[in-house]
């Protein structure tokens, strides 16, 4: 026995949380060429037969730029303004890939293992995750090789499995996930398929003790010399999570803002005394392997990564986690042969 | 067929110590974009590819810290790119004689083929210390085509309402995330520390929203002009498709316009904005 809805009921059950005030947010065209996670005025603007969107859904929980609070001047006196209880929408996020959503209980614990972050937070309790489980990959996708997969469960409050030509199979994972179904969904004898993910790319348990013995091998430089610098792969990224808190405004008054950032600038750990810990690229890009394999497994002990691909799919300079972790991998075929330098 | 030349070329320039690095396209695998390799032992010359995925603009990579420690740089240029080479030159940000260049004759790069490559009239690079060109090639090396092609697009788009343009914009913009994609694969962006990163104060709002994405790109393109060189890679670049071509295109028709002036393509012209002319006008000086 399984649950069952039809295209076209999604497709109410959309509108209809556009009608009652929701945001929804689902994979679109943009432009020709173009497919992200954006904001949908209607069901039909949803895209399907896509591989995975050039942005991920990290950007609605974690917004690229986000006001704290806001400041005044008056003569000497300074006076605050608190956004954090402004009220937001709920959102439902509708066919999200699996490994996106599975970046959710993971920046769960980045905003939430020590300070609370409410902005984060109350966006998190405002949104309906429901996820469409894969059925094609292409060759960037490593989902298998990070402990996900093309229907990882993780993060979702329902996973949509394709049935057929009109419908999916509908399997309610949580609360939010079952209130949102309730009564659309008609029983089947039907169960769906879930097709296979990619084949396994590198062995994370490998890259995590490379990373962990390897600071200060030449080999960080040397695969990533082409690397330009840029931030192409952290900001479509579903986990990288970095941010900068500045003050943006005139004599008269702005706004406190948190800004995402990126540990592939040159410009995030220059010191005030012009000394820069991580003054090359290679560095810079060690970090970011190295966070997401060793140092938030670390803390965590879950890799901060969901294989996306992502960050390969759109680097300019066709550089992303799985080009230089393969490389490493083949360049030290066991980790006997990992000499320390 | 120009990749054995290529190659050729590259072991030779290395094991005669002509260069210390072949700076040139790699490849993971036939049909994906091409990316810079650098070169080192004439052992590894047989890394180099050469194909219609030979997008980058590796003039750009010769910015970089990492690679100018590698020693004196060969790096094969495309027509195109070779324009932003010389603009390299002209803002002494290389000196010609201590970089070999090796060209291409290019008929097209990627697939389809850039929008920039419609227009091309820089099919085999000048500037060159060797160039390499198909064996049958009749093509002549500079083709001339008319300013509409260059600017057909823009043209277009100029077509448009003003209010029709700053909603395309505030739509194209409102897709950037200030990754700074656009400004790392630029040959001309190589300030040492870009006004975009200058927090004392703080000119361009770091934040990705209207207004500092705004201020971000045209303060980019205004520092670009007359300057950038058409190459396209900051389009190409962004994870977002922003149409940042089309801004270029504004600008390179601004400087043809008015000063007669196209970025890199005659080695001994001066540039616009780098040059004292008493024919320069002043109507604008109110």
């Amino acid at each position: 026995m399984s649950e069952i809805i039809t295209h076209a009921e999604l497709r109410r059950l959309m509108d209809d949380w556009i009608a009652r005030g929701g945001e929804v947010i689902g994979p679109a065209a943009v432009k020709p060429d173009l497919v992200q996670y954006a904001r949908l005025e209607s069901a039909g603007l949803m895209l399907s037969g896509y591989i995975h969107p050039a942005n991920s859904i990290k950007e609605f929980f974690f917004p690229r730029s986000e006001i704290l609070y806001r400041y005044k001047f008056t003569g000497k006196k300074i006076e605050l303004s608190d956004v954090v209880n402004d009220p937001v929408k709920p959102m439902l996020i509708m066919g999200a890939r699996p490994c996106d959503a599975s970046m959710l209980p993971i920046l769960d614990r980045v905003f939430n293992w020590d300070y609370k972050d409410n902005f984060y937070d109350k966006r998190r309790d405002a949104a309906t995750v429901v996820t469409m489980a894969c059925t094609e990959h292409d060759d960037a996708c490593f989902c298998t090789s990070v402990g996900c997969g093309p229907a990882a469960e993780q993060g979702s409050d329902a996973l949509l499995i394709r049935l057929g030509e009109d419908a999916f199979e509908v399997r309610c994972l949580t609360g939010k996930g079952r209130a949102l179904f309730q009564g659309k969904t008609q029983p089947g004898e039907r169960t769906a398929e879930i097709p296979p993910g990619p084949p396994l790319k590198f062995d994370a348990d490998f890259v995590r003790k490379f990373t962990r013995d390897n600071f200060d091998n030449p080999i960080w430089g040397e695969l990533t010399l082409r690397c330009a610098g840029c931030a192409a792969c952290a900001y479509t990224c579903p986990t990288c999570h970095c941010f900068d808190i500045v003050d943006e405004g005139n004599a008269y008054g702005g706004a406190r803002v948190k800004n995402w950032d990126c540990c592939q600038f040159s410009m995030f750990t220059q010191h005030a005394s012009g000394h820069n810990p991580r003054s090359a690229q290679g560095q810079r890009q060690r970090q970011r392997l190295s966070h997401k394999f060793a140092i938030y497994p670390d803390k965590f002990g879950e890799i901060l990564c969901t294989g996306c691909g992502n960050c390969g799919r759109i680097c300019p300079v066709g550089l992303g986690v799985l080009t230089v972790l393969e490389e490493i991998s083949n360049a030290t075929p066991s980790l006997e042969s990992v000499e320390p330098v | 067929m120009i990749v054995d030349q290529l190659r050729e070329l590259c072991a030779r320039l290395l094991s005669e110590g002509t260069a210390q690095v072949v700076i040139g396209y790699g490849q993971a695998a036939p049909g994906k974009p091409a990316y810079p390799v650098f070169i080192r032992r004439a052992e590894d010359a047989d890394q180099l590819v050469w194909n219609d995925q030979c997008m980058t603009n590796l003039a750009a990579t010769l910015k970089r810290r990492e690679v100018k420690a590698l020693g004196k740089p060969a790096v094969i240029v495309k027509g195109c790119d070779e324009r932003a080479l010389i603009m390299l030159a002209k803002e002494s940000q290389i000196v010609r004689a201590n970089i070999y260049v090796i060209g291409v004759e290019c008929n097209g790069a990627g697939r389809p083929a850039m929008a920039k490559c419609a227009s091309c009239d820089v099919h085999v690079p000048r500037w060159t210390d060797t160039v390499i060109r198909e064996t049958e090639s009749q093509a002549a090396a500079v083709r001339t085509t008319p300013s509409s092609a260059r600017y057909a697009d823009l043209e277009a788009f100029m077509r448009k309402t003003p209010e029709a343009r700053l909603a395309f914009w505030r739509a194209e913009f409102g897709r950037c995330v200030k990754c700074y994609a656009c400004r790392q694969v630029c040959p001309l962006c190589y300030c040492e520390r870009c006004i975009a990163d200058k927090n004392r104060p703080c000119v361009i709002d770091t934040s990705a929203t209207p207004k500092g994405n705004f201020a971000w790109h045209i303060t980019r393109a205004f520092h670009l002009a007359a300057r950038c060189a058409g190459c396209d890679e900051c389009a190409r670049a962004c994870p977002a498709h922003i149409d940042l071509r089309l801004l270029n295109l504004a600008l390179a028709a601004a400087a043809e316009d008015h000063f007669g002036w196209r970025a890199g393509m005659d080695p001994e012209a001066e540039p616009p904005a780098g040059a004292y002319s008493l024919k320069d006008k002043e109507d604008f000086i109110g």
